[in-house]
């Protein structure tokens, strides 16, 4: 490929290959093992990445609703909504959960792995030991073996469950598109060295088990509504200014003219920046 | 410019939507920023010429961190 007169990715095709042989040699696992082991290794280096990743996304459960009524009020114009999304994020000081950073960081990863199967002689042992005949040897072709054809759809699901729980976006056609999508790919993959579907499997079901445990976090934290605190305030004025007739008359009338108390008209900023 | 001094730049390009269509179909996360980071690549690539647009392009994705807050960040 051409992509292989870049220096960088000689290098990077000897650290992986250097990775891998430790877990061959000092650990005793076999090649195939030692791309799950190696799999892992970087999902847990990237873990400092994802706690903060679960942070934002617990933080952005809050703000559900809020964000809803903007996609909904700009449902035609995507440019827009994507635009007013961004704004909001701002206002609110949010971290969307997604970026690109952590998932472009197992690209060089992939890529050494790619060429670390292609070139390296594993000779014996590159196969799964006791699960033997679903892969019986790594850097051949997936399809070359009944058990590849059986990873195959395991990587299918793997995915699938793995868009399930990542794919940061709520739009439902997407969602759909991106659940559709491995079935497609899967006739690339097919061609790919079975090392390398085992690598996507196992970061997949990583990725599943990452969202596992966010979404019970998630759904231990009750989601406090911060806006909520304005509404708390009221009686403490009542008592203070005796504005006997404004609060009677603020709660049917969503948005009447600013021309009121200072405090009224501070309540109402917080509620449009609500929107 | 002239179409000479364009062809580095809509290789960079072509980098990217090769990117789009093999790997970055495969991790359907959204990016925290608008545009995303693909999408600002093409911009940048295409207003600042190759090495400029993949300067700005490369910084950009270095912000498309956890700890950063993303938000609407054209190219200038």
């Amino acid at each position: 490929m051409i992509l292989y007169a870049i220096p960088i990715l000689s290098q990077l095709e000897s650290v992986m290959r250097h990775v891998l042989d430790w877990f061959h040699s000092n650990l005793g696992l076999t090649w195939a093992w030692s791309i799950v082991a190696t799999t892992v290794l970087v999902r847990m280096i990237l873990v400092p990445l994802t706690i903060r990743q679960i942070h934002s996304m617990q933080n952005l459960q809050r703000y559900a609703p809020q964000m809803k009524e903007i996609q909904k009020k700009y449902k035609g114009d995507k440019q827009k909504q994507n635009e007013e999304l961004m704004k909001f994020y701002r206002e609110n000081q949010i971290n969307p959960a997604a970026s690109c950073l952590p998932m472009l960081l197992q690209l060089p990863v992939f890529i050494a792995l790619y060429y670390t199967l292609k070139h390296f002689d594993f000779g014996q042992n590159a196969d799964l030991s006791w699960l033997h005949p679903l892969i019986p040897d790594i850097s051949a072709k997936t399809t070359s073996s009944w058990g590849g054809y059986v990873l195959l759809v395991v990587y299918v699901l793997s995915q699938m469950a793995s868009t399930f729980f990542m794919a940061a976006t709520a739009d439902k056609t997407q969602r759909t598109l991106f659940m559709v999508m491995p079935v497609i790919f899967v006739f690339v993959i097919a061609r790919f060295p079975a090392g390398l579907v085992l690598y996507w499997v196992t970061t997949n079901l990583w990725t599943v088990g990452q969202g596992l445990i966010t979404r019970r976090l998630i759904a231990k934290t009750p989601a406090p509504a911060p806006e909520r605190r304005s509404s708390r305030t009221p009686p403490k004025d009542d008592g203070s200014s005796g504005n006997g007739a404004s609060p009677e008359a603020t709660p049917p009338k969503p948005a009447p003219p600013a021309s009121q108390q200072p405090r009224q008209v501070r309540r109402k900023k917080k509620r449009t920046s609500r929107r | 410019m002239s179409a000479v001094l364009r062809a580095p730049a809509l290789l960079g390009v072509g980098l990217v939507w090769l990117y789009r269509v093999t790997f970055g179909a495969f991790f359907p996360t959204t990016c925290k920023y608008h545009p995303s980071c693909s999408e600002y690549a093409v911009q940048a690539l295409r207003r600042h010429g190759l090495v400029k647009g993949s300067i700005l392009a490369g910084w950009r994705l270095l912000r498309c961190n956890p700890w950063s807050h993303g938000g609407f960040d054209p190219v200038r």
